[in-house]
């Protein structure tokens, strides 16, 4: 039984990654794909938000800068070897500047979607985490950060085409397209691949010892400190963690997307990161790579149908989670929500015992030590 | 006589704290000898905490010098002074809620508190012995894997005592460690207490006086940030300016205000 539980999610999980490609159509199975990469990013969010405290308004950098460093590959893959990308002739540039040159090598181009972003969060988390700066200061700082590299790739036309950002779909990898329905269903399987695997790091990071530091850090970074922990260590590395997810996190959206733009650096857009994970529930990882899908899914859906509302339902989820479930949807679930509903509804659930001898640990211990005597009360 | 002949493991010069213009703490000396077991009293607003708080690196001191070991320790970060071998006891009992105790105690127990010995490293037999030793001292071993927040106060109060021998420091500065106790709790803190002075250099700060006298051991008064006086219990409760300040209330016995 136990056994069982363990691998049915794993099994519906590889049948989902088989099947839904056979049954959904290439346009619901790309929107699906760019859901589910969103939920790399979720993941970081929760690692630093849900397990160590830090409310980052600020992913969008690092995503963003994986998907840039993607989308310049892609840019000069799909040019005949000696022209440049078309928008430089716009602006007047004769030659590739010179940071674009190391994006020719596929190689550095993988290896610079997360390590850039990484980075660049660990530098600015060390500065910030070292004047120990935290709670809502430090939500500002990262939206102003936001803002300061959004203005900032917005004006540079001649190094990156500024506000248009670049194409990624007339790339060809391996012959084919990348804008291919071929190879946005092969992106899809990438894209759930490296969500299992985002998703293991952060369990592999918060299940042990780290992860009661982090938790330690949430709940009380001054105790921690007199304990002789140094938090400025631990929150730049799960901070630099959680930019570097957000790259490769970028890096896969903008494949399937098809642009990368400086809109992906838009305030709101990292203040929708942070509601998927709320949503979903905060110190859940399974919670925020499902946030990130169903409320991406939803608005899709409601958009088609019903332009005007999305932001209203949007709205409305963030409320009704901050008020009636603050643990999102799976900690409702996990914290017996269910149970409660069926007591509501006149079924309530049944207990063998009175709850309180169930689960009184004193209790418990006592029954094991009887039970262990010979002869001892039943 | 509360000083005794070897150099001093802990030693406060002329600690002076300004907050704003007020004076937390005003000229203060104080020093331990090692392995002395030390209480410290004081009206409320003496600095007790804030006096603490110097030591353990918290707040910096005005004017003057704290010292362990032959060594300054102004400047240092926290988690430096925690390491060099000082530790704390809060107040009121500070544990991580939604860490079971032995988590609790694991994050505690000494050893590398560097991020990627965390994670990459395990907890030796020995720590995770001492772990174990650590819950059976306090009583904890039936709730070890609960939640903390839901423990009783008292249990909370013993689990962070645990916390700090768990860090086996060699000076523990324990604030109010019987507040909220019963009375049989308080003296199983007190009889811990008086077990851990000789190895370790132990102070406490608490308000019941009961339990200073329990302790058996000298007494400093800190009044207005400075120290008023020291000695033992008996000889502090004479003293005429102690009375006037703070134990004054009847001839015969001592006000409680725990």
């Amino acid at each position: 039984m136990a056994k069982w539980r363990t691998w049915l999610p794993w099994l519906l999980l590889v049948a989902a990654g088989l099947i839904l490609p056979a049954i959904l159509p290439p346009f619901r199975l790309n929107l699906l794909g760019r859901f589910l990469s969103l939920g790399i990013v979720a993941l970081g969010i929760d690692l630093i938000w849900g397990f160590t405290g830090m409310l980052s308004l600020g992913q969008g950098i690092f995503f963003a800068l994986g998907g840039y460093a993607v989308g310049m590959h892609l840019q000069l893959l799909a040019l005949p070897p000696g022209e440049l990308p078309e928008f430089f002739g716009l602006y007047g540039v004769k030659a590739l500047p010179a940071f674009w040159q190391p994006f020719h090598s596929p190689l550095f181009t993988a290896l610079c979607i997360w390590v850039l972003p990484a980075l660049v969060a660990g530098v600015l988390g060390y500065l910030v985490f070292r004047n120990r700066i935290k709670g809502v200061y430090f939500s500002i700082l990262t939206q102003a950060a936001l803002l300061v590299f959004f203005n900032f790739f917005n004006g540079q036309q001649k190094l990156i085409n500024g506000t248009n950002g670049l194409k990624t779909d007339t790339a060809r990898i391996f012959g084919e397209l990348v804008g291919s329905d071929s190879m946005q269903r092969n992106l899809f399987w990438l894209t759930l691949v490296l969500v299992v695997a985002a998703w293991a790091l952060c369990r592999w990071l918060t299940r042990g010892r780290f992860g009661d530091a982090l938790i330690a850090i949430r709940d009380d970074e001054p105790r921690l400190r007199f304990t002789g922990y140094n938090p400025t260590a631990y929150k730049t590395l799960v901070f630099a963690i959680a930019g570097a997810m957000a790259g490769v996190s970028g890096a896969l959206y903008t494949v399937q997307s098809g642009i990368v733009s400086p809109q992906y650096m838009a305030v709101p857009f990292s203040i929708e990161m942070v509601i998927w994970v709320a949503v979903g529930g905060r110190g859940t990882l399974i919670g925020a790579v499902l946030g990130a899908v169903l409320i991406n899914y939803a608005k899709s859906l409601v958009s088609e149908q019903l332009p005007e509302t999305w932001l209203f339902i949007q709205g409305g989820l963030f409320l009704l989670v901050v008020t009636a479930l603050p643990d999102g949807l799976v900690g409702w679930w996990r914290q017996g929500g269910p149970r409660q509903i069926q007591a509501m509804v006149g079924w309530p659930p049944l207990a063998p015992t009175y709850p309180g001898l169930d689960l009184d640990p004193a209790v418990q211990a006592e029954r094991e030590a009887l039970g262990s005597t010979p002869g001892g009360a039943p | 006589m509360t000083v005794s002949a070897s150099t001093p493991v802990l030693e406060l010069r002329q600690v002076s704290v300004s907050f704003d213009g007020f004076w937390a703490l005003n000229d203060l000396n104080l020093s331990l000898a090692p392995g002395e077991l030390r209480a410290v009293i004081g009206p409320n607003g003496a600095g007790k905490t804030t006096f603490l708080d110097v030591i353990t690196g918290k707040v910096r001191p005005t004017k003057g010098d704290v010292v362990f070991r032959g060594r300054s320790l102004l400047g240092i970060a926290e988690h430096r002074i925690a390491r060099l071998g000082i530790g704390r006891k809060f107040q009121t009992p500070r544990v991580y809620q939604n860490l079971t105790p032995r988590r609790n105690l694991e994050l505690a127990v000494k050893g590398s508190h560097a991020p990627f010995s965390l994670l990459f490293g395990r907890l030796d037999s020995r720590q995770r012995d001492r772990v174990q030793q650590l819950l059976a001292v306090v009583g904890l071993e039936a709730h070890a894997s609960q939640r903390a927040g839901s423990l009783s106060h008292g249990q909370k109060q013993w689990l962070e005592i645990a916390m700090l021998l768990a860090q086996d420091p060699d000076v523990l500065l324990v604030d109010e460690p019987v507040a909220g106790l019963s009375e049989e709790e308080t003296e199983r803190t007190g009889a811990l207490l008086r077990s851990l002075a000789g190895d370790h250099t132990v102070l406490v700060i608490e308000h019941d006086m009961d339990f200073i006298r329990e302790l058996d051991c000298p007494v400093t008064v800190l009044h207005e940030g400075h120290v008023l006086c020291e000695g033992p219990m008996e000889a502090v409760q004479s003293d005429p300016r102690v009375i006037e300040v703070y134990l004054g209330v009847e001839d015969s016995g001592v006000e409680d205000d725990a």
